[in-house]
């Protein structure tokens, strides 16, 4: 049986497969299909299934378990292609969408006003209300006018809407009002308009947090609703009989059933799986400070890791618009491997942040792609071999790479082509090492004290460049380098989040009541993994709440712990399996509410460097994590070959760099062995990757063929610039 | 020009990490204060000065909390002299004794250390939910003097060596409503001032100090070098700008005037307040640092966006406030001073950025909708509790910028956006109230080839317990923000009291009462526009028109615009017969007038 992860990246579509039987873990790539990703995907899996010599369906017959991290909600929010959509909202409160909280600026200085105005996802001649009132306590004090909806339903109706959202104030605490304005709203739109409530979304009090990311998800939801009807349909007319589970944004899983009505879930989807791979591959080394950069086609995506944990946030935002649920804390930027370059009316060589995508994609592709990008400069200046992309499954046209930069780029600079080609390294290189750096000094931390972890088709192409810009001493390129993400997927549990709130001061708090809760969040659990195909008795679960002092307005996710048989354990460990969680009886909750509080004081310190256990405290929300462990997985071990490579040279090339032309050693990756040593300047060929060791910096190959890079000063320049 | 003692990564990651750190601050008050006003409305600010009293970070709040403060640190490191050390906390909140702007707005001040020596001062700033005085809140009018506003510290240390006194915090506590809710803003702002101690001292740690004292004057020399060949580019000479507040809530119904004159001579800009209205007997007075605050702020919108964030120390040098003593921008000691965050410190920022828009009017900036906040004091109902409430929910929205139409939603121009607005379902459960309507009206933006923001309609119901209304920090009934260009003022401001049928209105500046059940209504004027309402694209009014924000008659009465309203199209021909109408009578309004 196999197991197996895609991740549909913007330009390429990455699959690792699991063989169960030996723990041999194999990566497949191939291009992403925009029209219907579903496409490329299948792509991916067939070569997959050759590899192993089965037929397609006899391949997806033996999968047990395919986890898929997708970009496509994300792009459709970037590139403002979502459906038309529409609000039904509470009468009276029509604009809260677009008032927010007063924001201006999301990501420029107060001292900036020359910014262009926001545009809501949802304009304002598309947001209908209707009469309705709930309270904060639920209780309706004006009943759903259904005419109201009706006519508002109407109204969208006429105006082509493809996607309605529902929102009204305090569904939180009563979605009754939401849910009937749905089914109306279904009713009148027909089965095939997308139609959500907030409720459903984020059931979280504060209306424009949960209003904004309903927007999101509804937005994106009919795309996203597309892709998976089709992928489902797709994967079983091909033999496919196991679990599809989604990647979501918090670093969890979901089904499809479940997605298709929360889109917003999906924002992220892909790439929020890479820290997970960085956090792997850094605990193996003993790193636990970690850059993750993973450079595709479209764009670099970082972040930051400390202490090997994998941050995470709710104040988070993509693009202009807020989405409030918990996501893994990642910054995208515009440059990858299809980036253009071009030459602005002032005569400086710009690069990005328009891409050429995988279609036509580079130049050097053949597809039709006229326009220059990095990847067409990394082919001219030698790092890439136009017979060896993609193993030689994908044969590039160097011809066309020197054409269109010679055209573009070499001509209005009046250079040759391969000192364009240098430029353009030079240009994107140092874009991204501002961007790393930008990332990292916002948090306050110096990019020194960071190990590189490069993932994506072009990071290890380009790590050791923008590593000298930035200084770092240590760099890693592991052998998954081409599926990182996808790596991310393996190397991560298999986990749901759930949350109930109700809010109480702690003195007044019945503990029946949350005992209840979480036996309720258990049983969906426990129902949820049972659905994919798991053992209730492999779900383990982690009780938290959200505590605040009275009178604060924020909260703080302390654990909550219970013990066997319902014993509260004297080291408050959270974490407990399920079958015996069950018995964990109300009576004692009351003590485990007193261990979560005397966890909120404490923590509150840690975080705040104060407390204040004179000041009563409330709690508003119990979540419960459950997850069930991730299957065990080896990477392919080579021998030791001793410091010696030159076995496996293959060739050698003329490769630029930094202006020169050098004839450079080919190492085929196949052939190192654990402890080879290779100095730069030199690249290594491997089916799926090509590293590129420049003169600065040297390789040394770990035993699951992974490589170290170092800077070879790295001794004499002590990082910090203190001396 | 880069000094070759110091890295550009160094530098780079040093100078972020000091805006990092006044962010970082904030967030430790956001996520720990109590008060509505700090944790949901941000009016907070957290900064960093050298032992120079040189300001070095000050990235985010309110202008007036913190953009003067080099004064403050100035005479705290002179009044404590050598008696300054690890794990000390100065309070303050003195506008006479310690330049401060407002008596609510205490800011704790901490000396950071490093090997013994004194290396930076931080501070962090909060609105307190009181402040002692006659009236909850501090936005009163009709105090007697000062001392009526309420309790005025003097730099006072509340933490020696870092041992808390007590009895003085408690001297304070004593004499303050709400004392325990305070008291743990008080040790929120505080809080912030650690974090920020071990940061510096972790940054100091890895860089060295010779290393991050050589960072510092690279960002001060960078910034001033900046800004003056900014201010080198723009044509000598003297513009002038003014701007109202309503009254000063003591004389009522009279106008309050700023006024500036910008001068700029090579690279360097004056800006002198010389000619507003002398001090006033209401409580709308600015002390000089309160003026000098909205002053700089006001001319840095002008400055290259993308040094925008790092403004410090260096970007000041070129730039000199001059108002004289006696003047209502720079009020003598026992002057009220509680409405002067919003009036007539909007003004201050107002006049500076209607004078500096005609020196450079490809930059031209319209006034932001005014500020409609309110204070109620009242007791809960459901837990017999005191409380204060206060909003910026009513406020219109920013101004016009040359090139952009302003943005909905931002508001308040004093606090340059950063202050923020509550949430509905927050306010409902922590207050009895109830929010009845909160929603966007057409033609409440001010006209323009980009228009200004737009204003709302706001009304709350009171669910329990007769209150009392401060209505000292919002304006706007009776004056404008300015447009620019030849763009609209935004529109005025109205407030009512709605009793079943019977409305009565309310006004700026005053105090009022609201009964159970009755409900408080706010109309507010969104912010003005910049360039010739006629010279706005025909598509964008037919935009403007589709979602409501303007009318077809006001498309047609202002913008030119006739729009076909049964097939939502914009009637080209008659679009421009009138535009060209429009035209002639300005040229022949404009012969006339000469």
């Amino acid at each position: 049986m196999y197991r197996v992860t895609v991740d549909v990246g913007g330009t390429f579509t990455d699959c690792l497969v699991l063989d169960e039987d030996s723990g041999d873990l194999r990566q497949f790539k191939a291009p992403t299909t925009p029209a219907d990703p579903s496409l490329g995907l299948i792509d991916a899996v067939s070569k997959a299934a050759a590899h192993y010599e089965h037929t397609l369906d006899e391949f997806l017959g033996r999968v047990e378990l395919l986890i898929h991290g997708t970009t496509l909600a994300t792009n459709t929010l970037i590139n403002e292609d979502g459906a038309l959509t529409g609000m039904i909202t509470t009468k009276h409160f029509r604009d809260m969408l677009e008032i927010r909280r007063g924001h201006k600026n999301v990501r420029t200085s107060m001292y900036n006003v020359f910014v262009p105005p926001y545009k809501p996802l949802i304009p304002r001649h598309l947001r209908a209300v209707a009469e309705e009132r709930v309270v904060y306590t639920g209780e309706v004090i004006t009943p759903l006018n259904e005419d109201d909806v009706r006519e508002s339903a109407e109204r969208l109706k006429e105006k082509g809407v493809e996607s309605v959202a529902i929102g009204f104030l305090h569904s939180y605490a009563n979605p009754s009002h939401e849910l009937r304005a749905a089914e109306i709203a279904k009713e009148v739109l027909g089965e095939d308009v997308y139609v959500t409530t907030s409720a459903e979304i984020l059931p979280v009090w504060r209306e424009w947090e949960r209003f904004s990311t309903t927007a999101v998800s509804a937005y994106t939801g009919p795309a996203v609703k597309r892709y998976l009807l089709a992928l489902e349909k797709r994967l079983a007319e091909n033999g496919f009989g196991g679990s599809l589970l989604l990647m979501l944004s918090d670093g969890l899983v979901e089904t499809v059933e479940n997605c298709i009505p929360r889109a917003v879930y999906l924002i992220g989807s892909g790439p929020a799986a890479a820290p997970a791979a960085a956090v792997h591959l850094g605990s193996r080394n003993g790193h636990g400070n970690l850059l993750s950069f993973d450079m595709g086609g479209t764009s670099i995506d970082i972040g930051v890791v400390m202490n090997g944990e994998i941050p995470t946030t709710t104040e988070g935002w993509v693009q202009d618009e807020r989405v409030a649920i918990k996501m893994v804390d990642i910054m995208s930027a515009g440059a990858g491997g299809g980036s253009i370059a071009w030459v602005d009316s002032l005569g400086l060589l710009r690069v990005g942040p328009h891409s050429a995508g995988s279609e036509p994609g580079p130049a050097c592709y053949g597809r039709g792609g006229e326009d220059p990008t990095v990847t067409d400069a990394d082919v001219v200046l030698g790092y890439i071999d136009p017979d060896f992309f993609l193993g030689g499954d994908f044969p590039l046209d160097a011809g066309l790479a020197a054409a269109t930069i010679t055209e573009k780029v070499a001509k209005p600079l009046d250079m040759t082509v391969e000192e364009a080609a240098q430029a353009i390294m030079t240009a994107v290189s140092s874009f991204m090492a501002d961007e790393i750096n930008e990332v990292s000094t916002r948090r306050g931390i110096d990019v020194r004290d960071l190990t590189l972890v490069a993932g994506g088709g072009a990071g290890p192409v380009h790590a050791a460049f923008i590593a000298d810009i930035l200084n770092l001493p240590d760099i890693i390129v592991p052998s998954v380098a081409a599926t990182y993400s996808a790596f991310g997927m393996f190397a991560m549990d298999v986990g749901r989040n759930y949350a109930r709130s109700y809010i109480t001061r702690a003195a007044d708090l019945d503990p029946d009541r949350v005992q209840a809760l979480y036996e309720d969040m258990e049983q969906e659990a426990v129902a949820g993994f049972e659905q994919m195909g798991y053992e209730a008795s492999d779900v383990s679960f982690v009780r938290t709440a959200d505590l605040r002092y009275i009178g604060q307005f924020h909260e703080v996710e302390v654990a909550v712990p219970v013990g066997p048989g319902g014993d509260l354990l004297e080291t408050a460990e959270p974490e407990l399996k399920a079958s015996v969680f069950r018995d964990a009886g109300g009576l004692r909750m009351h003590d485990a509410v007193e261990a979560a509080i005397d966890n909120f004081h404490a923590k509150h310190h840690d975080l705040y460097t104060f407390n204040m256990p004179w000041q009563g405290v409330e709690l508003l929300t119990f979540r419960l994590r459950a997850a069930v462990p991730r299957a065990p997985f080896d990477l392919r071990q080579i021998p030791d070959g001793g410091p010696d490579p030159s076995h496996a040279v293959m060739a050698e090339r003329d490769c630029w760099f930094a202006g020169e032309k050098v004839a450079t050693p080919i190492y085929d990756g196949g052939k190192l062995l654990a402890g080879n040593r290779i100095s730069g300047p030199a690249v290594i060929e491997e089916p799926t990757t090509t590293v590129v060791i420049p003169a600065t910096y040297t390789a040394t190959v770990d035993n699951e063929r992974s490589y170290h890079l170092t800077r070879n000063d790295a001794g004499s320049d002590q990082a910090g610039g203190a001396r | 020009m880069t000094s070759p003692a110091i890295d550009p990564i160094t530098l780079s990651t040093i100078w972020n990490s000091f805006q990092s750190m006044g962010r970082e601050m904030r967030h430790v008050i956001d996520r720990t204060a109590q008060n509505y006003l700090i944790a949901q409305l941000h009016d907070m600010a957290a900064g960093i000065w050298d032992a120079q009293a040189r300001t070095i970070a000050v990235p985010e709040g309110p202008t007036s909390m913190f953009l003067s403060q080099q004064f403050s640190v100035e005479y705290i490191l002179d009044k404590f002299g050598d008696d300054l050390h690890p794990g000390d906390i100065i309070i303050c909140n003195d506008p006479y004794k310690g330049y401060c702007n407002h008596l609510p707005d205490w800011g704790f001040f901490r000396p950071i250390f490093y090997d013994d020596e004194l290396v930076f001062v931080a501070l962090t700033r909060g609105h307190m939910l009181d402040t002692g005085g006659a009236f909850p809140g501090g936005y009163f009018p009709n105090g007697y003097d000062i001392h009526a506003e309420g309790l005025m510290i003097p730099p006072t240390k509340i933490y020696d060596r870092g041992v808390e006194r007590t009895d003085v915090l408690e001297l304070i506590w004593n004499n303050v409503r709400w004392p325990d809710g305070v008291k743990i803003d008080n040790y929120a702002l505080m809080a912030a001032l650690q974090v920020c101690d071990n940061r510096l001292v972790a940054l100091l740690d890895k860089y060295s100090l010779p290393v991050v004292k050589d960072a510092v004057e690279e960002m001060l020399d960078r910034m001033e070098t900046n800004v003056r060949a900014q201010l080198a580019e723009v044509p000598d000479g003297t513009y002038y700008g003014e701007s109202a507040t309503d009254d000063d809530g003591t004389v009522l119904d009279e106008l309050v005037w700023v006024r500036c004159a910008a001068t700029i001579k090579g690279d360097e800009l004056i800006l002198d307040f010389s000619e507003s209205d002398a001090q006033r007997p209401g409580f709308v007075n600015c002390v000089y640092s309160s003026t000098y605050s909205r002053a700089v702020a006001g001319s840095f919108l002008y400055f290259d966006p993308v040094y925008s964030e790092f403004h410090n120390e260096g970007s000041m040098r070129p730039i000199t406030v001059v108002a004289p003593e006696g003047s209502v921008c720079n009020a003598q000691y026992p002057a009220t001073v509680g409405g002067s965050p919003v009036n007539v410190g909007t003004q201050v920022l107002e006049a500076t950025v209607n004078a500096l828009s005609k020196a450079m009017p490809d930059k031209a900036i319209a006034g932001w909708g005014r500020r409609r906040g309110h204070y109620i004091a009242g007791t809960d109902p459901r837990s017999g509790e005191r409380y204060v409430q206060t909003t910026t929910d009513a406020d219109g929205g920013t101004g016009a910028v040359y090139g952009y139409d302003g943005f909905e939603g931002a508001m308040g121009m004093s606090g340059l956006g950063s202050i923020r607005r509550g949430s509905v379902e927050e306010i409902e459960i922590r207050f009895p109230w109830r929010a009845e309507r909160y929603q966007y009206l057409p033609d409440l933006s001010g006209a323009g080839k980009w228009r200004g923001g737009s204003g709302m309609l706001w009304e709350v119901q009171n669910m329990g317990g007769d209150v009392g209304v401060a209505t000292g920090s919002s304006d706007g009934d009776l004056t404008q923000p300015p447009g620019a260009g030849g763009g609209e003022d935004g529109p005025l401001s109205h407030m009512y009291i709605r009793s079943g049928d019977e409305v009565t209105p309310a006004r700026t500046h005053r105090m009022v009462q609201i009964k159970t059940g009755e409900i408080l209504g706010k109309v507010s004027g969104g912010g003005g526009g910049v360039g010739n309402p006629a010279e706005r694209d025909p598509a964008m009014v037919l935009e403007d028109v589709l979602n409501e924000w303007v009318t077809p008659e006001h498309a047609r009465n202002v913008y030119k615009v006739a729009i076909d309203v049964a097939t939502m199209t914009v009637d080209e021909d008659e679009t421009q017969a009138l535009r060209q109408a429009a035209a002639a009578a300005q040229s022949a309004g404009g012969t006339e007038g000469q």
